[in-house]
């Protein structure tokens, strides 16, 4: 399902004295079935960005398309329900989403909000769970005895449980310990696998990179760039400062290392990239 | 030296089949910064609410400061312990920042007169007495949290209990809030003890010891180079190491001990003349 935004606005109390400008003119696309970072400093659009994606929000002006689907100022709030079923949402603190009694109640909630019956629903929400790799010990247990890397396994498996085309996740791996994120972008890759079209937010640049077929720059409600991990980590690193963002670990490795006067030939962007310039080209006497 | 906090023979179940500590021993020295790690669920957070009786034990002995923890000392074991928790919008209350670092002097009824000053001090050791009457909400999460640690400080705890306290932060957020951190040590010294609960290695390596905890098991006890040389145990125990010590251990000529980023660059300066 590829997602298509054309110069699309959005202000949080548009047509009131309180209105507030948060996207301009953002015109972007994401391909089905490529996995798409977005990036940008804390305030920057991108939470209100990915909200668009499922209907949560619609463009003050401008167009969304979401496959053959239309999001207008003008969508009537029934129509959305087709978009949600092809959409999951992740939140970025996915233990605020949880609400049932067990765990195994709390995932099978979409998919029998979507028409599924109580038995299918059952097995999606299984699926889902074993895919996230939360143990089948844990499923009559309230999702809120939970620690906080297992509630936010069990909020992605409840995004998962409905099948949906397209998964959003803001944040996926903020407070998760690194197994867990290294599970995560295990997850990630896997989704992408099956066909889905993943669309992540990060602030994380090593996962980026690790994962991203495509990454978007937010700066300031504007998309500020629009491109593949290795041409975006492989500028000018004034226009990193400028947009207030980092570069992946090994990056700003060697960045400190030129300050100390090695300049390593290329600029690495992962720790085994990093680890072979240093071996080649430092002087060992 | 006295001791900040002694736990001995602590035993703790959540329910019948799964024990979480058993036998637990653990001191941490009064003025010491102690990085408390491990993976999610692994009785980190937990063993910090035992020392505050916040939850109570099956069995064995917490003291604080030589005073063991019981229901009759439960409040002034409380009264020498900050905590400051993961996600900074569960814990502001007041209308303006300044409020908010006023709401624990409040309830510790501090004379008005005492309180300005009090509250001036507080945000100035964590820099954000410039923003003293802005509304919370309006803070980005790295502000948050040294607003939630001026809150802690106001109140002249004996220790401070970070528990996961830059996870959820931005990298300019987390980064303040080591600083802060960093200073704050440096002002307080031994009349401070720290403690810094995170699976963030990169953060552990800041403190003068880290203590890894696993199933509610100690793992590694000792001084960060100590503990970062363990690096099978570490990665098996779902934790990783410092960025530095990552990429050592796929250099072809490694440092003879454990180097902390700044002087592995220095290291590689030199071998580089």
């Amino acid at each position: 399902m590829a997602i298509k935004f054309e110069q699309v606005n959005f202000s949080y109390g548009a047509g009131t004295t309180l209105a507030q400008s948060v996207l301009h003119h953002v015109s972007l696309e994401m391909k089905t079935g490529a996995i798409t970072a977005i990036i940008g400093q804390t305030g920057s659009g991108k939470s209100t960005l990915v909200q668009h994606i499922n209907g949560l929000l619609k463009p003050t002006s401008g167009k969304v398309t979401i496959d053959d689907f239309e999001l207008t100022s003008k969508t009537k709030e029934k129509e959305l329900v087709t978009l949600r079923q092809k959409v999951g949402m992740v939140f970025q603190f996915p233990e605020n989403q949880l609400f049932a009694n067990t765990v195994i109640e709390d995932v099978m909630y979409a998919p029998l909000n979507f028409g599924s019956n109580k038995e299918a629903a059952r097995s999606l929400a299984e699926k889902a769970l074993t895919r996230v790799g939360v143990a089948e010990s844990l499923w009559m247990k309230s999702p809120f005895d939970l620690s906080g890397g297992q509630m936010r396994r069990v909020a992605m498996a409840g995004a998962l449980a409905s099948d949906p085309e397209v998964i959003v996740m803001d944040e996926p791996a903020a407070g998760l310990d690194p197994k867990g994120q290294k599970e995560l972008l295990n997850l990630v890759l896997e989704l992408k696998k099956l066909g889905k079209t993943v669309v992540f937010i990060s602030h994380q640049m090593d996962h980026v990179i690790h994962v991203a077929d495509k990454v978007i720059v937010m700066h300031d409600g504007e998309v500020s760039a629009e491109t593949t991990p290795q041409e975006l980590f492989n500028r000018d690193i004034n226009w990193f400062k400028e947009m207030r963002l980092d570069l992946p670990k090994a990056g700003q490795f060697s960045e400190k290392l030129e300050k100390a006067g090695i300049k390593l030939s290329r600029r690495p962007l992962t720790v085994d990239e990093l680890a072979d310039l240093i071996n080649k080209e430092i002087d060992h006497e | 030296m006295t001791k900040a906090i002694k736990i001995n023979n602590l035993n703790y179940n959540y329910n019948e089949d799964h024990t979480l500590f058993e036998d637990f021993n653990l001191s941490i020295e009064e003025g010491q910064w102690v990085a408390l790690v491990g993976h999610n669920g692994s009785g980190k957070s937990t063993l910090a609410k035992l020392i505050l009786g916040l939850m109570v034990a099956n069995s064995g002995k917490i003291c604080v400061f030589d005073e063991q923890l019981t229901t009759d000392t439960v409040y002034h074991v409380r009264e020498q312990i900050g905590m400051v928790f993961q996600n900074p919008d569960n814990q502001f209350v007041g209308a303006t920042v300044a409020d908010d670092v006023a709401f624990g002097l409040e309830n510790k009824q501090i004379p008005n007169k005492e309180m300005a000053k009090t509250i001036d001090e507080a945000l100035a050791v964590v820099g954000m007495q410039d923003f003293k009457n802005r509304e919370p909400h309006t803070l980005s999460g790295g502000q948050k949290q040294r607003v939630a640690l001026a809150s802690v400080l106001a109140l002249k705890p004996k220790i401070i209990i970070l528990d996961e306290a830059t996870a959820m932060l931005d990298p300019d957020g987390r980064d303040t809030v080591m600083r802060t951190l960093k200073l704050l040590k440096a002002q307080f010294g031994s009349e401070l003890t720290l403690i810094t609960i995170t699976h963030d290695m990169d953060e552990a390596a800041l403190a003068d010891r880290v203590v890894v905890i696993n199933d509610g098991q100690l793992i590694l006890d000792g001084e960060p180079e100590d503990v970062f040389k363990q690096t099978n145990l570490i990665h098996e125990n779902g934790l990783e190491l410092p960025f530095s010590a990552e990429l050592v251990a796929s250099l072809q000529h490694k440092p003879k001990h454990y180097l902390n980023e700044r002087e592995l660059i220095q290291w590689l300066s030199n071998l580089n003349k």
